[in-house]
């Protein structure tokens, strides 16, 4: 615990003693746009806020396709918690209030990676354009994870400043754990020295970035056996990034392992978390992520 | 009293065609001054309850009542646009909230008003029936539009084209209407509501087409590499969305730059405001931030100025023809001498006829006060669309 964390404790604490004299406010209503927004809502505002997460479990947030009745529920939220980087590729479709909408990564909105599949297209109006986009899953770098953890302590304080204390007092654990993951995930960088590795799907650049992997991304699904066209392009990938290690949003088929075992690569899952978890919850889920690519460093596949 | 009455009433019965005439002109000069006085009131209570409900706004420096008629009311009279960028200033500025407006395109006569649905509740502006917009391509629309058009929710609404030579240009975009407001006896009733955004696709500035990695036919697909696909103009653009081409829907650039007209700025408090408006008085700028209130005040002051001279004309006008009256009626009673001798020779006294001929302008000018009180019941009928033809078509 640093020294402002030293002083703020007691004065949250004093102040929750103080707020909970007062008449309670209407519980805060909150959606969010994904799971790890979810679980910060949900650590911090506590009992306060009723957090939603809108989309079913079992599809990718990112590319959920929200109906007229599910952007009318989000129309009456009290808060809006966006990941931001082009995340919510549903966003510019709907309608919103502009008033409730927070961008929670606009503190680094200048560190946002630009994604390097982008073909432009011209069909006369409007010239030449692309449909650009950036690397959006920001939370896998968990410097910038504690940032979009503190935006969100920020807005819900904004709303109720009455609960500023309480809020307080749930987000400077969170902030913790997730400055230690940041750390832990530093040192195992730094002990991969450089191997390279491979990722299944493209959604691990920021934390490539962070923590200095030599990780190249293929576009495979975890529950579909990759074409014969796929295996060829990834035996060209190995001659170039020779990788013993490639990780999977989710436990690939054991077919696919098993031919993955067969070219040297062994499967380990780092799970970007960005629908809700079966079991646990986004920081057991992140610190089993970051066990097991710590694990790398001590094991060597055969 | 009452046979003095029946004589009267016999008399100018007689005589309709004088009767009728003295009528008109009397109720003329009385409905001209009250009839001007009434729709200046109007335009004055109409004008200023909107502004003064509206604290400032933003719009790009230049002519500040085109920028007010334009946001106010929806006029005609176009500001230079301004960038979604100063909604993000304002609103992190922590001073005021930003509602920001884009009205520049129309449905037939109707303005299509693109906005955040923050305006509904700045204006107070209930839905009569439907929701609000949701989904791109959704409208709202106000009480009038859907009586004269006879529209209803999930019916389909279409933008007029700018230009209608201008063949390349961007295509109508049909809407789909989810909600009718109520009744707010305003501008907003004549008006079309959409999401900012769809305003934007109107403009061409966002589009849904077929999938350019999907197309085959040569017509179509001009050229394709590894980073470039060029189709020609002949790939199929869609001017309605719905479930199935929504995905489709993009927009290019930068969406901080994309257009407005103004942005509605609601401060937080009166000290918010005027620091606020502090940081737009620099002649560097090239937005201004002006108090509504004001300009329609200046506004006001530049008609009442008129109405003054009006006022000495029609004084002028109203003397002449009461002189002329008057004229008419002397004239009249040195007829009528032989007539008045008769009634004296039948034994009635000078009271008595002086009562007569009060008698008889007491009827012509109640029935001029009457014409003139059926008239300004008519104007009070059709003054709103008067005033709003006046000032802001």
């Amino acid at each position: 615990m640093n020294l402002l964390q030293r002083i703020l404790l007691p004065i949250a604490m004093a102040g929750s003693l103080f707020s909970s004299q007062l008449p309670a406010a209407p519980t805060l209503q909150v959606a969010t746009v994904n799971y790890p927004l979810h679980y910060f809502a949900q650590t911090i505002a506590g009992p306060h806020a009723d957090i939603l997460l809108p989309m079913p479990a079992d599809i990718d947030p990112a590319y959920w396709s929200p109906t007229a009745e599910n952007v009318g529920q989000l129309q009456q939220m009290d808060l809006i918690l966006l990941n931001g980087a082009y995340y919510a590729k549903w966003l510019p479709k709907v309608s919103l209030p502009i008033f409730k909408l927070v961008n929670t990564s606009s503190d680094f909105r200048n560190a946002y990676i630009p994604l390097e599949e982008d073909v432009t297209h011209n069909h006369g109006s409007g010239g030449e354009h692309s449909h650009k986009g950036t690397a959006f899953t920001t939370w896998l770098d968990f410097s910038q994870a504690a940032l979009q953890a503190k935006s969100v302590y920020k807005a819900l304080a904004k709303k109720r400043p009455k609960y500023k204390a309480d809020f307080v007092k749930k987000f400077i654990p969170l902030q913790d754990a997730l400055q230690q993951l940041d750390s832990s995930l530093k040192q195992t960088g730094e002990a991969l020295q450089g191997a390279p590795l491979i990722g299944s799907h493209p959604v691990y650049q920021y934390l490539k970035r962070a923590y200095q992997l030599n990780l190249k991304s293929v576009h495979w699904e975890p529950g579909t056996f990759p074409d014969d066209q796929q295996w060829q392009a990834f035996a060209t990938l190995l001659q170039t990034h020779p990788a013993k290690w490639m990780l999977w949003e989710n436990h690939p088929n054991e077919k696919t392992v098993a031919k993955l075992q067969s070219l040297g690569v062994q499967s380990i899952v780092f799970n970007p978390a960005g629908n809700r978890p079966e079991s646990g919850d986004f920081l057991t889920i992140m610190q089993d992520n970051a066990q097991r690519l710590k694990s790398i460093t001590s094991s060597s596949p055969e | 009293m009452n046979d003095i009455f029946y004589l009267a009433w016999r008399y100018i019965s007689f005589n309709r065609f004088k009767t009728l005439t003295l009528v008109t002109c009397i109720a003329l000069i009385l409905f001209l001054p009250l009839a001007l006085k009434m729709l200046l009131m109007k335009s004055e209570q109409q004008l200023m309850s909107r502004a003064v409900s509206t604290p400032l706004l933003l719009g790009a420096r230049g002519n500040s009542l085109d920028l007010v008629m334009n946001s106010l009311y929806f006029a005609d009279e176009r500001p230079d646009s301004i960038k979604m960028q100063s909604v993000e200033d304002i609103y992190h500025s922590g001073m005021a909230l930003p509602i920001p407006l884009y009205a520049r395109f129309k449905s037939g006569d109707h303005p299509i008003v693109g906005t955040s649905l923050d305006y509904f509740d700045f204006r107070q502006l209930e839905l009569s029936s439907g929701r609000l917009f949701a989904m791109l391509g959704e409208c709202v629309i106000g009480a009038e539009v859907a009586e004269r058009l006879g529209l209803s929710t999930g019916d389909k609404i279409l933008s007029s084209p700018e230009n209608l030579f201008d063949l390349a240009g961007v295509y109508p975009l049909k809407m789909t209407i989810t909600g009718i407001l109520k009744k707010s006896y305003s501008v907003d009733d004549k008006s079309v509501f959409v999401d900012l955004k769809t305003a934007w696709v109107i403009q061409g500035l966002g589009h849904g087409h077929q999938d350019v990695n999907t197309i085959t036919d040569n017509e179509t697909l001009l050229n394709r590499n590894k980073n470039s696909v060029t189709t020609s103009a002949k790939i199929k653009q869609y001017t309605e969305i719905d479930g199935n081409n929504l995905d489709s829907f993009h927009f290019h650039g930068n969406p901080s730059i994309y257009p407005l007209t103004a942005i509605i700025a609601v401060p937080t408090e009166n000290k918010s405001a005027t620091i606020l408006r502090g940081r737009y008085l620099s002649s560097e700028q090239t937005e201004q931030l002006v108090r509504p209130q004001d300009v329609i005040s200046d506004l006001l002051n530049t008609i009442f100025k008129m109405k003054s001279f009006i006022d000495a004309v029609v004084f002028i006008v109203a003397l002449a023809m009461l002189l002329a009256i008057c004229l008419v009626f002397s004239l009249s009673y040195r007829l009528r001498k032989n007539e008045i001798n008769t009634i004296f020779h039948l034994g009635c006294s000078q009271g008595t006829v002086i009562q007569l001929i009060a008698a008889e302008i007491s009827i012509i000018l109640l029935f001029s006060a009457g014409l003139c009180a059926l008239g300004l019941l008519a104007l009070q009928h059709v003054q709103s669309g008067i005033v709003l033809r006046l000032f802001v078509s």
